[in-house]
């Protein structure tokens, strides 16, 4: 059996969860033009938040809920209580990066100071394997597709078709423009780390979920692949983030499949750079901008 | 600032070479030092507390015996981080700030290359952790390994599969170097015994996912599986292959024993899948014997300075590097004297075995008989210490499993075997 189609299918799964998180990253980004590096270690935190649901014999999908949650909460707090305070003393974009480091560290070691630097697994996660022509795939795995999908069917309908929607592209358009015309920037900057820390505590969990083991470290260490998503798509285009996620979970596995698993993050990120040549501003961010000026 | 950081270079790069030119011999009662030369943090942060498991147990029990010709005994931690960019200056500071350094126990693999030559050339003994095959042959003469290299445990691997019945096999291995270090010995023997290697993966490590890797690995249909890998990627990779194909044997490297490796990968499969299908290869150091006995009682006394000693009871490692100190003090004892170039002489002195050498099992039982004017072998915790001509002593290996949250010893392969098999 040729391993093409059954990579295809396994390159899915992970750009479901690059998508789910690749999104909530550009996203903020896009609303509130701060390049959030402590994200890897709030999906942490997500995952170690469903490890607690999962302790009380809760179902995981429950935990993967309770760790949307508590990304949707802490993002918005982390805002108010870390970041806003920063801005309005007039740090800027460097210095924001710096800020989002550390907060990025402590949260991480406040996690490992609680729960100790060792690994853990969230219960439940063994189901039969389902296999569909060459496709074979866990029930865990075909509901990290479904919410991947969902997730991003929601995200769709929210920009396009809700006010709040709208007035979250005007504001990462022109935030000062928007804020003129009405909008009430605040509470929709609010709202956007709220949304994505939604995704990025669902992303975090998910993530534990199809690695099996997890340690205070592995939400850290997914930081790149994220960002090569956000930057393929375009920085702050969710559409590109989508696009991008699929592009380097689907070539990541046919580059183990069909050259070697040692190249398998490699040639994604090949694929990044020859992109960024071609494109500098990631794929869809030409497409965007000419949407935005349009409508 | 640029000239003042040459100039620091400058000054620790002199104490370095002052410190290597001299060895001189400890002054007053000082204690004497052991540098815990490892990393205490970082990924391989585990293999600090491991030789802490081994150092400190060792002084505790020579101090309680008089200590070392009027010199007490102590070990100090020097983080290398796992790093060579950290563990090279953490050398030279070791070095030239260290008062009556004996001796090292140290480098891993992580920091071997840019650190033995430095340890050489400042006449430090050192007890290495690193297996890597770069040193099967190395002419520092401060060098000593008692562990066996990488390259030896694919024999090992090789044989006990073989001595399973198995003969078409796959290697799953990181992409890191200490892991690949093991691959081209274990080819070569899987293929000298006969066997068919039907797939042999160089996986990245710490991926989301190996369902890809899992299923071109299923489709060579191998009988049983070789591997070293980190926790997270064992549990990831053989959880997606319990999931979607269902387990088969799987031969790991001593690292498949480590206590993060069991927890993460027993945490994914299941205690029983564990227990049933997952062997590891570790150097024979069976937890008996006399020399044993006195390691272990010591080291459950030490439970002050090392937390939950009892882990390290049964770990090879913290074994050989409780010997290791031993080993130091003893040839101290032997040259009558502190000096490092002087000890580093009398080292494979007090382990080589010989006619009318008195047999001892422990410091105490060396020192009453080097007092008494007898030449020794000491044979510790690990077993015969026998060097060759390289300063590395190789020997046998023993399987193990994962039952009942406890590994049980299932066999082992002599050092005879590989030996004939390497050659």
């Amino acid at each position: 059996m040729s391993l093409l189609l059954p990579a295809i299918g396994f390159g899915v799964v992970t750009a479901s969860i690059l998508a789910l998180a690749g999104v909530g990253f550009t996203l903020q980004f896009g609303v509130t033009n701060i390049l959030n590096l402590s994200y890897g270690s709030i999906m942490t935190g997500a995952a170690f938040v469903a490890l607690l649901v999962s302790q009380q014999g809760f179902s995981v999908w429950l935990a993967v809920a309770a760790g949307g949650v508590f990304g949707a909460i802490f993002s918005v707090a982390l805002n108010r209580g870390v970041y806003t305070p920063f801005i309005r003393r007039g740090t800027r974009l460097f210095g924001m990066i710096i800020v989002t480091i550390s907060v990025a560290l402590v949260v991480q070691y406040a996690i490992q100071a609680i729960w100790g630097a060792s690994f853990f697994s969230l219960s439940g996660l063994h189901s039969p394997s389902i296999h569909l022509g060459d496709f074979a795939f866990t029930q865990i795995q075909l509901g990290i597709v479904g919410l991947g999908l969902g997730a991003m069917v929601a995200v769709h309908l929210l920009l396009r078709f809700t006010t709040l929607g709208k007035a979250m592209r005007a504001t990462a358009t022109n935030p000062e423009l928007a804020r003129n015309c009405g909008v009430a920037t605040d509470r929709v900057i609010d709202i956007a780390w709220a949304i994505s820390g939604g995704l990025c505590g669902l992303a975090g969990v998910v993530l534990v979920m199809n690695v099996t083991a997890f340690t205070p470290a592995t939400g850290g260490e997914f930081l790149i692949p994220i960002i090569a998503v956000a930057v393929l798509g375009g920085i702050g285009q969710a559409y590109g983030a989508m696009l991008g996620a699929l592009i380097v979970g689907i070539t990541s596995e046919l580059a183990a499949a069909l050259i070697s698993p040692d190249y398998k993050d490699v040639v994604a990120f090949v694929i990044l750079i020859a992109v960024l040549l071609v494109r500098p501003k990631g794929i869809l961010s030409e497409i965007a901008a000419a949407k935005e000026v349009a409508a | 600032m640029r000239r003042s950081i040459v100039a620091l270079a400058l000054a620790a790069s002199v104490a370095s070479m002052a410190g290597g030119v001299t060895a001189q011999a400890a002054a007053g009662s000082a204690p004497l030092v052991v540098g815990e030369f490892a990393p205490f943090s970082g990924a391989d942060a585990v293999f600090g507390p491991e030789m802490a498991g081994g150092c400190i147990p060792a002084v505790r029990a020579i101090n309680a015996d008089g200590g070392v010709l009027g010199h007490t005994m102590s070990c100090v931690e020097e983080d290398t981080r796992g790093d060579p960019a950290d563990a090279v200056p953490a050398a030279d500071k070791m070095i030239a700030s260290v008062t009556n350094l004996v001796g090292a126990l140290g480098p891993s693999s992580d920091e071997a290359l840019p650190t033995v030559p430095i340890l050489n050339q400042a006449k430090v003994p050192m007890f290495v952790e690193t297996g890597q095959a770069a040193f099967d042959h190395t002419t520092a003469a401060y060098f000593w390994r008692i562990t066996p290299a990488d390259d030896v445990k694919g024999f090992a691997l090789a044989l006990w599969a073989h001595r399973a019945g198995y003969t078409r096999a796959a290697a799953v291995f990181g992409s890191d170097v200490g892991s690949q270090s093991d691959v081209p010995t274990l080819l070569t023997a899987w293929k000298r015994l006969g066997g068919t290697m039907v797939a042999n993966q160089r996986i990245a490590l710490d991926s989301s996912s190996y369902e890809t890797e899992v299923e071109q690995l299923v489709q060579s249909r191998p009988q049983v599986i070789f591997t070293e890998v980190d926790p997270q990627t064992g549990s990831t990779y053989f959880s997606e292959l319990q999931q979607l194909h269902g387990l088969i044997p799987i031969i790991g490297t001593e690292i498949s024993l480590e206590a993060p490796w069991l927890k993460a990968v027993s945490g994914a499969l299941g205690a029983g899948p564990t227990a049933k299908y997952i062997e590891g290869m570790q150097p024979y150091a069976p937890p008996s014997g006399p020399a044993w006995k006195v390691y272990n009682k010591t080291l459950r006394a030490s439970s002050s300075q090392v937390p939950q000693p009892a882990q390290w009871s049964a770990d090879p490692y913290s074994m050989t590097f409780y010997d290791a100190v031993n080993v130091m003090a003893l040839a101290m004892l032997d040259g009558h004297s502190t000096s490092r170039s002087v000890e580093n002489r009398y080292i494979s002195t007090v382990t080589a075995p010989g006619a009318g050498k008195t047999i001892v099992y422990s410091f105490a039982a060396g020192k009453a008989a080097l007092a008494a004017g007898h030449k020794i072998q000491y044979v510790g915790a690990g077993g015969p210490i026998i060097f060759n001509k390289w300063h590395n002593s190789t020997g046998a290996f023993e399987a193990a499993k994962f039952i009942n949250h406890h590994l049980k010893l299932v066999g082992s392969v002599s050092a005879q075997k590989i030996a004939s098999l390497s050659h």
